[in-house]
């Protein structure tokens, strides 16, 4: 007979095994689904892995996409940790996009050297000011993050809506489109990677994936980030600031989904549009839950779904799959994958019953 | 059917007679061995526990005594080893599987529900009539119960309505509910008061005389020595079962740490020096802005140990919480070395050098998840003696850990344990060392040796006089009266938020001090 079993302590094989496993019935399932629909799930797999990983191009593609994905997964993964349940990545990558942009028009002209950090500065201002603004609301008067993040997403949107359609940023012509500012200049575009397609920006996931596993695990803050989100009682009782905490953690998970929100304007966009960034903030959570809550397992997660994202395009130019099959895959993935960390708490036994 | 249980006032006819040949065995462990990821919890343990008799495991902290009681529930299964209940042998593999066989436990930490009426908390996963609650026969059955075996318990009442001590009488009467056979009770009277305590002993007594069989787990020697038998357990192997009446404490607790405990203390006498914390009018409102600290005023010294006793839920926590800065006062000024530090942070105040032990270890007092070493720094991550340049100094908060370990006996595997697999006892000590090691100047120890082992007592009642000496001023809160007549200076006693008598323990007897802890204020005044 075989009967499943509490574990008491965690065996990170076991962890693994379900974690692949996962995503095996995730495709499994997201096959079933292909099916249904009339397709041949086989060619459909075929097509999203090629657009995917499948030559020199696919693979900048899919670097590309999973750049901000990354970076808001990273931005969930510090708020989660301390069990702060902010969902404010979404409005904060706008923030981001919108400070960034505001920053290219005070700083124009400069050298390259002092432009992009310049902006890059801006942009995570603003994500940071969204975040510890609801850190605020959090800690003065008790109002609680979910709620307070869901607000910001909306006030930023909209901010966004009304700054591009007719506001002071919409770009004005004879064949004027709505909603998008004029496109920046080819000086103010992040500079491209050795003659590659890719823009430098690709870089600054791993750069903050790596600070961000080394702040959890090496320095006081993670210490602090981690007890919060443990024991948050016993971290007060030993005279830590909970207030002060909360904040830091918001502010730094706001400005990493606002780096999104900036390198996708000047690395990928290159010109406001909420297209652009729509989705990126609350794909992030999804991606930080992927990866465990881990930094590095973030970046994993973000590239697998970094993946799909560019699968997903060539998907819709060679065969007459739907592309929305993508999200629809990832939500399966999600689904899966929680699953697997409740079973990695458990483990299967052969043996007899009583 | 009747649910009304047929209890039998104990008569010396179906009294368990001890030591003879025919008693039968309720349970009858043999050869059982638990390892957890490097540690051998449980080594070939062989444990028999006849019918009608309380059967005392006694050991060290991190002996093994909660993780063989969790295997007999069915919390964990024994990597090797046999478990029989009356003569059949079983294999379980949750605590449901020993509901059915009738074996109960009593748990250190409660798991009742607070919003729930303590008949709720009773029936509510227990009913087998499907999923409407019937409580008519339930109350009744309960009812008879409470009357049968002399419990007073408001069966209406919420468990956050009642104090500590009396939610263990709402899993005794579980227990009695479910007409368990076998209950094991771990450390339950660590939150009793001594006249508790008593009655509780009283009513197990009643229980065996029906049949019943207990497994009781204490540190307590005074409990111990009222059981039939005794098993000690040492690092894992049970060393010796003896018949309680054949016994002693001192001989109990040599074959516990083996070697000699002795139960004396060596206080030196010091004078008190200069006033170190000085209280006056102190007041404080709970969270329905009831009082519940009034008027308290009290002075420490140096070289002096001030203890405080009284029924716990009388104020005591919140007076400590007060003094270490994590709740405001209301009223009244708080100085420390002359400085008022009525509004001060918790931080501000341990920096000041003053420590605090919490009564509640794992809610206050511990990281769960953290290892030995993250915790023994947890307070104290930001000070640059933990760091190098941004980072923690994993090197020095490893030697650190590894000097706490050897100084206070902690048992692990290694450092890198998180603290919530250790042991009560174990997890106690840890904060121990921590607060011993970074207070300078006051103490604040709330119940610090609930949970331990003599032989650890023994030390930490060295380590407080040692720190006494050294000039510290000391604030001993202790629901063991011993503690505090073996240590403190003076003894102020707290009733209803105030203190209502300080006594000499030179001179004082403990039924005054008992006396006072009921509310009988002393006639002459402080
Ligand atoms: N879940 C676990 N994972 C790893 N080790 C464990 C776990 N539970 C217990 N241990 C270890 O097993 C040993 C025995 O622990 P146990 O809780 O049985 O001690 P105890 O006799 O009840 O002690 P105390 O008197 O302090 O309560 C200890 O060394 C403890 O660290
Ligand atoms: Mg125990």
């Amino acid at each position: 007979m075989i009967r499943i079993e509490r574990r008491i302590d965690a065996n990170p094989w076991w962890t693994a095994g379900t974690l692949v496993a996962a995503l095996a019935a995730g495709m499994l399932a997201s096959a079933l689904i292909v099916a249904t629909a009339g397709a041949d799930p086989f060619e459909a797999f075929r097509t999203l892995f090629f657009g995917a990983f499948g030559s020199q191009k696919a693979v900048m593609t899919t670097l590309i996409k999973s750049t901000p994905l990354i970076l808001t997964g990273l931005a969930t993964v510090i708020a989660f940790r301390a069990q702060i349940w902010s969902i404010g990545q979404e409005g904060q990558v706008f923030a981001g996009a919108m400070a960034g942009y505001l920053g290219s028009q005070i700083l124009a002209g400069l050298p390259p050297l002092l432009f992009f950090p310049g902006v890059i500065l801006f942009g995570v201002a603003g994500g940071l000011l969204l975040g510890g603004a609801c850190a605020i609301l959090k800690t003065r008067f008790g109002v609680n993050e979910i709620v307070s993040t869901v607000m910001t997403n909306y006030l930023a949107i909209y901010l966004l809506s009304y700054l591009l359609a007719g506001g002071p940023w919409a770009e004005i012509g004879d064949g004027a489109s709505y909603q998008q500012s004029v496109p920046l200049p080819a000086a103010e575009q992040l500079p491209l990677l050795f003659g590659t397609k890719l823009h430098i920006g690709v870089l600054l996931p791993f750069v903050a994936a790596i600070c961000c596993a080394v702040m959890l695990d090496r320095t006081a803050l993670g210490y602090e980030i981690k007890a919060l989100g443990t024991n948050p009682v016993a971290l007060g009782h030993k005279g830590t600031n909970i207030a002060r905490t909360i904040i830091a953690v918001m502010c730094i998970s706001g400005g990493l989904a606002a780096l999104a929100g900036v390198i996708e304007l000047y690395g990928v966009g290159h010109r406001l549009k909420a297209d652009n960034l729509v989705g990126l903030g609350y794909a992030g959570i999804i991606v930080g839950m992927i990866g465990g809550l881990r930094p590095l397992g973030t970046v994993l997660a973000g590239l697998l779904f970094g993946g799909l994202a560019s699968g997903a395009v060539s998907m819709r130019v060679v065969s007459d799959i739907p592309a929305s099959l993508v999200p629809a895959m990832q939500g399966i993935i999600l689904l899966f994958v929680l699953c697997a960390s409740v079973m990695a708490r458990y483990k299967i036994v052969r043996g007899t019953a009583s | 059917m009747s649910l009304l249980p047929s209890i039998k006032e104990p008569t010396p006819a179906n009294a368990r007679k001890a030591g003879t040949e025919e008693t039968p065995l309720a349970l009858r462990v043999e050869g059982l061995t638990k390892r957890f990821a490097g540690v051998t919890a449980n080594d070939g343990v062989d444990f028999e526990l006849e019918v009608g008799e309380i059967h005392c495991l006694f050991g060290e902290n991190g002996a093994g005594k909660s993780t063989l009681s969790a295997c007999i529930f069915g919390f964990c299964t024994p990597d090797a080893g046999q478990i029989v209940v009356r003569g059949q042998p079983v294999e379980m593999h949750s605590p449901r599987d020993a509901i059915k066989l009738g074996i109960g436990m009593v748990h250190q930490h409660f798991v009742l529900v607070p919003e729930f009426t303590v008949l709720e908390n009773i029936i509510v996963g227990t009913q087998k009539s499907g999923w409407r609650l019937d409580d008519r026969a339930a109350r009744q059955k309960l009812k008879s119960l409470c009357d049968a075996y002399g419990i007073e318990i408001d069966l209406d009442a919420y468990v956050w309505e009642l104090a500590v001590g009396r939610q263990q009488w709402v899993e005794i009467l579980k227990a009695l509910y479910l007409d368990v056979q076998i209950l094991i009770l771990d450390e339950p009277t660590a939150v009793l008061t001594p006249d508790e305590s008593a009655r509780l002993f009283a009513i197990m007594r009643k229980m065996c005389a029906n049949g019943m069989s207990i497994i009781l787990i204490t540190h307590k020697v005074a409990e111990v020595m009222q059981s039939n038998r005794v098993t000690v357990l040492r690092k894992g192997k049970a060393v010796a079962t003896v018949q309680t009446k054949d016994t002693s404490p001192e001989e109990l607790a040599r074959l516990m740490v083996g070697r000699e405990v002795s139960f004396s203390v060596n206080k030196s006498t010091v004078a008190p020096g200069d006033t170190v914390l000085e209280v006056s009018g102190l007041g404080a409102r709970g969270y329905w802005n009831e009082a519940v600290l009034n008027q308290v005023s009290l002075s420490i010294a140096r070289h002096e140990i001030l203890g405080i006793a009284g029924v716990a839920g009388n104020g005591q926590k919140e007076l400590f919480e007060v003094l270490s800065g994590v709740r405001w006062s209301r009223e009244g000024t708080i100085r420390l070395n002359g400085e008022d530090v009525s509004r001060l942070t918790p931080r501000a105040m341990m920096d000041r050098g003053v420590g605090h032990i919490p009564d509640d270890r794992f809610r206050e007092g511990l990281v769960g998840p953290f290892s030995i070493a993250e915790n023994l720094i947890l307070g104290w991550q930001r000070n640059a003696k933990y760091r190098s340049g941004l980072f923690l100094d994993r090197g020095k908060i490893a030697a650190l850990s590894k000097t706490m370990m050897a100084r206070y006996q902690i048992a692990a595997r290694d450092d890198e344990v998180p603290v919530e697999n250790l042991s009560g006892g174990n997890a106690q000590k840890v904060i121990l060392a921590r607060e011993f090691l970074h207070s300078s100047g006051l103490l604040l120890a709330n119940q610090p040796t609930r949970g331990l082992d003599i032989g650890v007592i023994e030390y930490v009642y060295a380590q407080l006089l040692q720190k006494r000496e050294e000039g510290f001023a000391i604030l001993l809160a202790s629901e063991e009266l011993s503690d505090l007549f073996n240590l403190a200076d003076r003894i102020a006693v707290m009733f209803k938020g105030e203190i209502v008598g300080v006594v000499d323990p030179k001179t004082a007897t403990v039924e005054e001090v008992g006396m006072l802890m009921a509310g009988r204020r002393m006639e002459a005044g402080r």
